[in-house]
């Protein structure tokens, strides 16, 4: 009774922001779900890693940006759309993830916690370091027409390709529902997540689960590297702030609830793209994030220690 | 005779670090000023590496060194520009600035662990820099300070000052290995809730490894802006400086103050000679030493000398009793 009425509270609450942005100032609302859009797919594939592996991926965003780099080296060498390079990539990406994990993650695993963050730490910083080498700092872009692709409502204007991200989030989301609960390796993933000696225990190998349940979250995050290309410079250091968003907003949605982190990046999302939209607000927005995470953070350790 | 020799070997040492500017008529080759130049950088790195394994003995891992290094050197730069400090007097400003940040917002971040206390270093890090991006006029914006003039043109003395960063941060570690919060700070890393039961004032001890860290990371940074002479916010708030120390630590080995000495003066000669030769990416070796570290030892150089050293000696002590054993059947 107390979680529904909690619940609609907090919807009457975001519907009433909601509509008070529209009244203020309608571009924000589009611009902010757009964010959230983007947020929310990068952060999906480590909340799986996280609820399953058990492991905070500190070298998330870098996968993305090591994929975006190979699309853009691809693309342009076949000549060929981004979007055509997503698959390869993706599974390219995959594999990698995959010797990376049989390499590293998988002999850390029973190391002490702070010994994997510090490790991933590592793998971040080689990874954004290689491809400092290989093509210096410089950042790199893609011309498409169609990432320009406007639309008016009224008097208003505004960009509509950002849209794509918010459909990637929402087919991830509903994509890994799905794999968890109807295929058989989700569901025995799920398995290791909530219990992986009861899982092993009842014949599941959990270190092929992990194996896959890394490498799928690499993919994934890999196809969105090459989406992110369509639309963002890419630089070295691109993909350390989105690690950063993806934990954020994981922790603030909780082991393993997804849809919590839907919500939580539709709320970065609105709250940057409001502080973008005032002038005088413009340069404190890329602060919204890191006090929004610190509070997360601080509130989560208090419920915890009430729990 | 061995005693001696523990306390002889590094006070000699020492000695002949403090030294080094005096011969550089002699042998330039090594007090030159390029030499001075390149053990000043190595300085300030191996007291963020001290100061970085001081905390990480409690088992909380710091992302954040970059952050408390810059309010340092924004510390210093603003007691010299708008309080009108002295240059010497403005070092120890920066110092206890970054302490009393650390102090007020211990209160809050010390009851995170693990995760959750490391990625709130890293984002205050970043909010510290930004503060200070978007200060205006009073910080200097995004093209950051200019004091008139450093504390010295002297490369010697300059030097010396470097040197006295890191004894500051020795003299805050060995104070924390000689005294009860060695124990306290291991009980905590060990196991928490053990700790607790036993009477550990785990928060107390916490706060004062924060503060004392955090003090020893502003008085480096106040160092580095009274030889340098600019502060910019992305220089001052650079990600090298919490990945260096960390990584220099890790691979001199943790837990004790000659590790991270020992990856200091490593790492630092190897980061100056592949800087020379490769301008973009260089770090790449420090994300690679951390990972290798990390799978295959973890315990760094240092702690697989001394469980190389302990064996040793038990082995020795097996072939004793042996022994005695032999001559008594």
């Amino acid at each position: 009774m107390l979680v529904t009425r909690r619940s609609i509270l907090w919807t009457v609450l975001g519907l009433a922001v909601a509509i008070a942005i529209l009244m203020w100032k309608p571009t924000i609302l589009v611009y902010g779900i757009e964010r959230a859009g983007l947020y929310a797919a990068v952060a999906i594939p480590m909340a799986l890693v996280l609820g399953i592996v058990h492991i905070v991926n500190l070298s998330h965003g870098e996968f993305m940006m090591v994929a975006a780099y190979a699309t853009y080296f691809s693309a342009r060498a076949l000549k060929i759309d981004p979007y055509l390079a997503l698959l390869p990539v993706s599974l390219v990406m995959a594999l990698f993830g995959y010797v990376v994990y049989r390499l590293t993650i998988r002999q850390a695993l029973k190391a002490p916690e702070l010994n994997q963050l510090i490790l991933t730490f590592g793998i971040a910083i080689a990874l954004s370091q290689t491809v400092n080498l290989l093509f210096t700092g410089q950042s790199w872009k893609m011309s498409l027409s169609y990432v320009s692709a406007s639309m008016s409502i009224g008097a208003y204007d505004f960009g509509v390709y950002d849209f794509v991200f918010v459909a990637a989030a929402i087919l991830l989301a509903v994509g890994l529902r799905l794999f968890l609960t109807r295929t058989k390796m989700g569901k025995a993933a799920l398995a290791v997540g909530q219990n992986a000696k009861g899982a092993a225990i009842v014949g599941i190998d959990v270190d092929r689960t992990y194996a896959f349940v890394f490498a799928l979250a690499v993919g994934l995050v890999g196809a969105l590297g090459a989406m992110f290309l369509t639309k963002q410079a890419i630089f070295p250091g691109v993909g350390g702030p989105y690690t950063m968003k993806s934990f954020c907003l994981v922790a603030m949605a909780g082991v393993g609830n997804i849809t919590g982190v839907l919500w939580g990046s539709l709320a970065l999302g609105l709250a940057e793209a409001s502080m973008n939209g005032v002038r005088e607000l413009r340069d404190w927005s890329s602060i919204v994030f890191f006090v929004l995470i610190i509070a997360t953070i601080l509130v989560r350790s208090v419920k915890e220690k009430k729990a | 005779m061995n005693r001696l020799l523990s306390f002889a070997l590094p006070l000699g040492c020492l000695a002949l670090v403090v030294a080094l500017p005096l011969f550089k008529d002699l042998a330039p080759a090594i007090a030159g000023p390029y030499p001075l130049s390149l053990a000043r950088s190595i300085f300030i790195y191996m007291a963020l590496a001290i100061s970085w394994d001081m905390l990480f003995r409690s088992g909380q891992v710091s992302f954040g060194i970059a952050g408390f290094f810059g309010l340092g050197i924004y510390g210093s730069a603003l007691s010299v520009l708008r309080l009108g400090m002295s240059p010497w007097l403005s070092i120890l400003a920066a110092g206890l600035f970054a302490a009393l940040v650390a102090l007020l917002i211990g209160f809050v971040v010390l009851r995170l662990r693990a995760i959750y206390f490391s990625i709130t270093t890293l984002a205050l890090a970043e909010i510290f820099r930004i503060v200070l991006h978007n200060g205006g006029s009073f910080t200097g914006g995004p093209e950051g300070l200019f004091i008139p003039k450093i504390i010295s043109s002297d490369n010697a003395t300059l030097y010396w000052l470097a040197l006295s960063g890191v004894v500051v941060a020795l003299a805050a570690s060995s104070w924390f290995e000689r005294s009860k919060i060695r124990f306290a700070l291991t009980a905590i890393r060990n196991n928490e809730l053990q700790a607790k039961s036993s009477g550990i004032g785990i928060f107390k001890y916490l706060l004062v490894a924060f503060v004392v860290t955090s003090f020893v990371q502003g008085i480096v940074g106040g160092i580095q802006l009274q030889s340098y002479g600019s502060s910019s916010p992305d220089s001052a708030f650079d990600a090298n400086y919490t990945l260096l120390p960390l990584a220099m630590a890790l691979l001199g080995g943790v837990y004790s103050t000659v590790g991270p000495v020992i990856g200091a003066v490593l790492l630092g000669f190897a980061a100056e000679t592949l800087k020379l030769r490769i301008p973009y990416g260089h770090l790449v070796v420090y994300g690679i030493i951390i990972v290798l570290v990390i799978l295959f030892m973890p315990d760094g150089l240092y702690g697989l000398w001394r469980k190389r050293a302990r064996a040793r000696r038990s082995a020795r002590i097996d072939a004793r009793m042996a022994a005695k054993g032999a001559s008594r059947g």
